[in-house]
C-alpha cells in the first residue's frame, strides 16, 4: 500500500466518530492528568490504561497515543506556568519558560510552545508515514543478531541518558531483566523465579510494575514534602505572539523540529536528548545567547518543537520492530499486548487501518491540543492548583482499579503496592528507574533473540560482528559508552540531566 | 561500614543478583548453541552481582547521605491498597473505593476526620462505580461475592 491510499485509510478509521471522539478524550485527559504536578507521562499512562480496556484495538491504540501526547503538553504548561516540570524532557522548557512567565509574558510563552509543538507534530507524523512502510520492509529482513544488537543498543543508551551514575543504571537495567525473567519460559516450559506461585507463572505485568514505581512511588515521594508544594501560578494574558516574537521563533521551531525527528528515532531516551539538544544549539548559534535562561522566547520554541517532534517519531522503533525505545514506549508495547497484538514489522501489513488510523490519529491530536490548550489554559491552570491532599487519594484509587481491572487479579494490586515502596526507595537511593522499565520488556526480547542468534550460528558468538548492521549498532552502542567517559561530554550529561527526574 | 545511599544499593544489588544466581543455577543450564532456561539468568544474575560489589566498593569514595524517609505514606497508603485488595472481591468496588479513600486521606496533615471526608469519599465510591463498572464495562463486582449471598 503506497503513502496515499494508507493516508486515505487513516483517515476514514480515525475520523469515524467513536474513534475521533476517544481521541478527543485521550488527548484532554492526558493533559489533564499531565499537568498535575509530580505526575509524567507514565503514571499517566499507567493510570488512564483501563479507561481503553473496554475498547476496540485502534480506539485504545488512538486514545493512549492521545494521552501521551497530552501528557507530554501538559507536562510543557507546568513547566512554563509553574516551573515545575512534569516531565524529564520538559526541564529546559522551565529555563526560559517560566522566566517569560515572570515577566508577564506566559501566555506568548504557551503559544511559542503550542505552536511549535503542532508544526513539529505535522512534520514528526509525515516522517512516519514515509519512513516506516521503508522501515519495516527493512525490518523484515533483520535476523536474531541485529534485533539483540539493536536491543543492547536501546539499553545502553536509556542508561547513558539518565541521570545519575552509569553504573547505578546498569544495576537497575539488569534488575530489570531478572523482573521480566519471572514467569514460564516460552523455550523449555521451565517457571522461573516463580516461588512456586501461580500467579507469577504467566510472568509479572510490566504495566503492575510501571504503576507501582512511577504512579504510585510518586505519591508516597510527594506525600513526605507536602507542605513545602508551592502553587504559585503564573497567571496568562495575550496568548497572541508578536510580529517579533513569530521572526524569532519560526527558524528555532525548524531546527528543533529537525533535531527531533532523527533523535526521536534513536532507541533510548530520545524525547529528552532532543529537548536538550536543540535548546543547546539554539544557545550555540544564537547572536544573543546572554538572553538565554533570562526569557528567550527561541529557548522555549526550539526545545518544545524538539520534543514533540521526538514523542512522534519515537513510535517508529516500536511500530516497526517491536522494539520500545523509550520507557513510555515500553508501556505502549504493554497495552498493545493486553489488546492481545504483538508489535512488529508484521503489524503494517496485518493491521493496515490500525497503523495508519494511529498515525493519522496523532495528527489530528496534535490539532485537537492546540485547539484545546491555548483556550482552556485557564482552566489548565487551576487544576494545577487543586490541593494534593484531595489529589492523592484519588490517584491511589484510580492506579488500585486500573491495575486490578488488567487482570482481574487481587495479586496484581498487592504486586502494585510493593513496587510503589520499591520505586519510593530508589527514589532515595539516588537510583532513576527508567532503565529498569525499559529492561524488563527488552530483557526477554533480548534473551530469545540471543538464543536464536546462536542457535544458528551453533553457539559461535562472533556472529554479531560478521553481520555489518548487527556491527555498526554496536559500534554505535561502544562509542555512545566511550562518550561518557570524555570529560566535556560527561560535564554536559550532569549538567543537562541533574533536573531531569 | 557507615549507611549511605551507595550502600544500600550495592547491598540490594548483591543479595538479588545473589538470590537469583543461586535459584538460577537449578535451571539447565544448556550450551552456548542450545541455551537453556538456566544460560541468560545465570549471566544477567552474575553481572548484577559484580555490578553491587563495584557499587559497594564506589561507596568508600563518597558518601551519599541517605535522605529522611517518610514511613507514615508508605505504612499507611500501602495498608489502604492492601485493604482495597482484600475488599475489593468479597465486598465490592464502592466499599473497597470507600476504604480505600478513607485510609490514604488519613496519611495527610490537611486531613480531618469529619462527615465531610466520608461524605466525599462515598460520592467518589459512587462517581468510580458508574465511570468504570457502567460505563467503562470494567468486569469488577459492584455488589461483593459474600453480600450476594446475603440476598442483597
Amino acid at each position: 500500500m503506497d503513502i496515499f491510499n494508507g493516508l486515505l485509510l487513516g483517515f476514514s478509521t480515525a475520523t469515524t466518530p467513536e474513534n475521533f471522539l476517544y481521541c478527543f478524550f485521550g488527548v484532554f485527559l492526558g493533559t489533564a492528568v499531565g499537568v498535575l504536578p509530580g505526575l509524567g507521562p507514565i503514571a499517566t499512562i499507567s493510570m488512564l490504561l483501563p479507561f481503553t480496556f473496554g475498547l476496540p484495538i485502534d480506539t485504545a491504540l488512538i486514545m493512549l497515543a492521545g494521552i501521551f501526547y497530552g501528557s507530554q503538553y501538559g507536562g510543557s504548561t507546568t513547566a512554563i506556568l509553574m516551573n515545575i516540570p512534569g516531565e524529564a524532557s520538559s526541564v529546559v522548557t522551565t529555563l526560559d519558560g517560566h522566566e517569560m512567565a515572570k515577566q508577564g509574558k506566559a501566555g506568548r510563552a504557551l503559544a511559542a510552545a503550542a505552536i511549535g509543538s503542532f508544526f513539529a507534530g505535522t512534520v514528526g507524523t509525515l516522517f512516519i508515514a514515509i519512513s516506516a512502510p521503508l522501515l519495516a520492509s527493512f525490518a523484515l529482513t533483520f535476523g536474531p543478531a541485529e534485533y539483540f544488537s539493536l536491543i543492547v543498543l536501546g539499553l545502553i543508551t536509556s542508561m547513558v541518558l539518565t541521570s545519575g551514575s552509569l553504573l547505578t543504571a546498569f544495576g537497575m537495567a539488569l534488575f530489570g531483566v531478572l523482573l521480566g525473567m519471572i514467569g514460564t519460559d516460552v523455550n523449555s516450559g521451565a517457571a522461573r523465579y516463580t516461588f512456586d506461585s501461580a500467579n507469577l507463572l504467566d510472568g509479572l505485568d510490566f504495566v503492575v510494575v510501571a504503576t507501582g514505581i512511577f504512579g504510585l512511588g510518586d505519591v508516597l515521594a510527594n506525600l513526605e514534602n507536602e507542605r513545602n508544594r508551592v502553587a504559585s501560578v503564573a497567571t496568562v494574558s495575550s496568548l497572541f505572539p508578536t510580529a517579533d516574537d513569530w521572526r524569532r521563533m519560526s527558524a528555532p521551531i525548524l531546527r528543533g523540529t529537525g533535531i527531533g525527528v532523527l533523535l526521536g528515532v534513536l532507541p533510548g531516551a530520545g524525547v529528552l536528548l532532543a529537548s536538550f539538544s536543540a535548546y543547546a544549539l539554539e544557545k550555540k548559534i544564537s547572536r544573543h545567547p546572554e538572553q538565554f535562561g533570562k526569557g528567550a522566547i527561541e529557548g522555549v520554541a526550539a526545545p518544545e518543537a524538539a520534543n514533540n517532534a521526538a514523542a512522534q517519531t519515537c513510535f517508529i522503533p516500536m511500530l516497526t520492530l517491536g522494539l520500545p525505545g523509550t520507557a513510555t514506549m515500553a508501556l505502549m508495547i504493554g497495552a498493545l499486548v493486553v489488546q492481545g497484538v504483538q508489535p512488529g514489522p508484521e503489524i503494517l501489513t496485518q493491521q493496515p487501518a490500525l497503523f495508519w488510523g494511529l498515525v493519522v490519529s496523532m495528527w489530528l491530536g496534535n490539532l485537537m491540543l492546540l485547539f484545546l490548550n491555548l483556550p482552556l489554559v485557564g482552566m489548565w491552570a487551576r487544576l494545577i492548583s487543586v490541593p494534593y491532599h484531595f489529589l492523592f487519594p484519588v490517584i491511589c484509587v484510580f492506579i488500585a482499579i486500573g491495575v486490578y481491572s488488567i487482570n482481574n487479579s487481587v495479586f496484581d494490586v498487592y504486586m502494585m503496592a510493593l513496587f510503589g515502596v520499591l520505586g519510593y526507595f530508589f527514589k532515595k537511593i539516588g537510583a532513576e528507574p527508567a532503565p529498569l522499565i525499559l529492561a524488563m520488556i527488552l530483557g526477554p526480547m533480548a534473551e530469545e533473540y540471543l538464543r536464536r542468534a546462536l542457535l544458528i550460528s551453533h553457539g559461535d558468538a562472533t556472529v554479531f560482528f560478521t553481520s555489518p548492521l548487527s556491527l555498526g549498532t554496536l559500534i554505535v552502542a561502544f562509542l555512545l559508552l566511550l562518550s561518557i567517559v570524555s570529560p566535556r561530554f560527561r560535564k554536559v550529561r550532569e549538567e543537562g540531566l541533574q533536573e531531569a527526574d | 561500614m557507615k549507611l549511605s545511599q551507595d550502600v544500600l544499593l550495592g547491598l540490594f544489588f548483591t543479595t538479588i543478583g545473589v538470590g537469583s544466581a543461586v535459584m538460577a543455577a537449578s535451571y539447565p543450564f544448556g550450551t552456548s548453541s542450545r541455551m537453556g532456561p538456566g544460560y541468560f539468568p545465570v549471566i544477567v544474575s552474575s553481572l548484577l552481582v559484580l555490578t553491587g560489589i563495584l557499587v559497594l566498593f564506589r561507596s568508600r569514595l563518597t558518601l551519599g547521605a541517605i535522605p529522611e524517609i517518610g514511613w507514615k505514606p508508605i505504612v499507611v497508603v500501602s495498608l489502604a491498597i492492601l485493604i482495597f485488595g482484600l475488599v475489593v472481591e468479597p465486598l465490592g468496588l464502592p466499599i473497597a473505593v470507600f476504604l480505600l479513600t478513607v485510609v490514604s486521606a488519613t496519611t495527610s496533615e490537611k486531613f480531618r476526620l469529619d462527615w465531610r471526608a466520608f461524605a466525599g469519599a462515598a460520592a467518589f465510591a459512587a462517581f468510580c462505580s458508574v465511570l468504570f463498572v457502567e460505563l467503562l464495562g470494567l468486569p469488577v463486582p459492584i455488589v461483593g461475592n459474600w453480600l450476594q449471598g446475603l440476598g442483597l
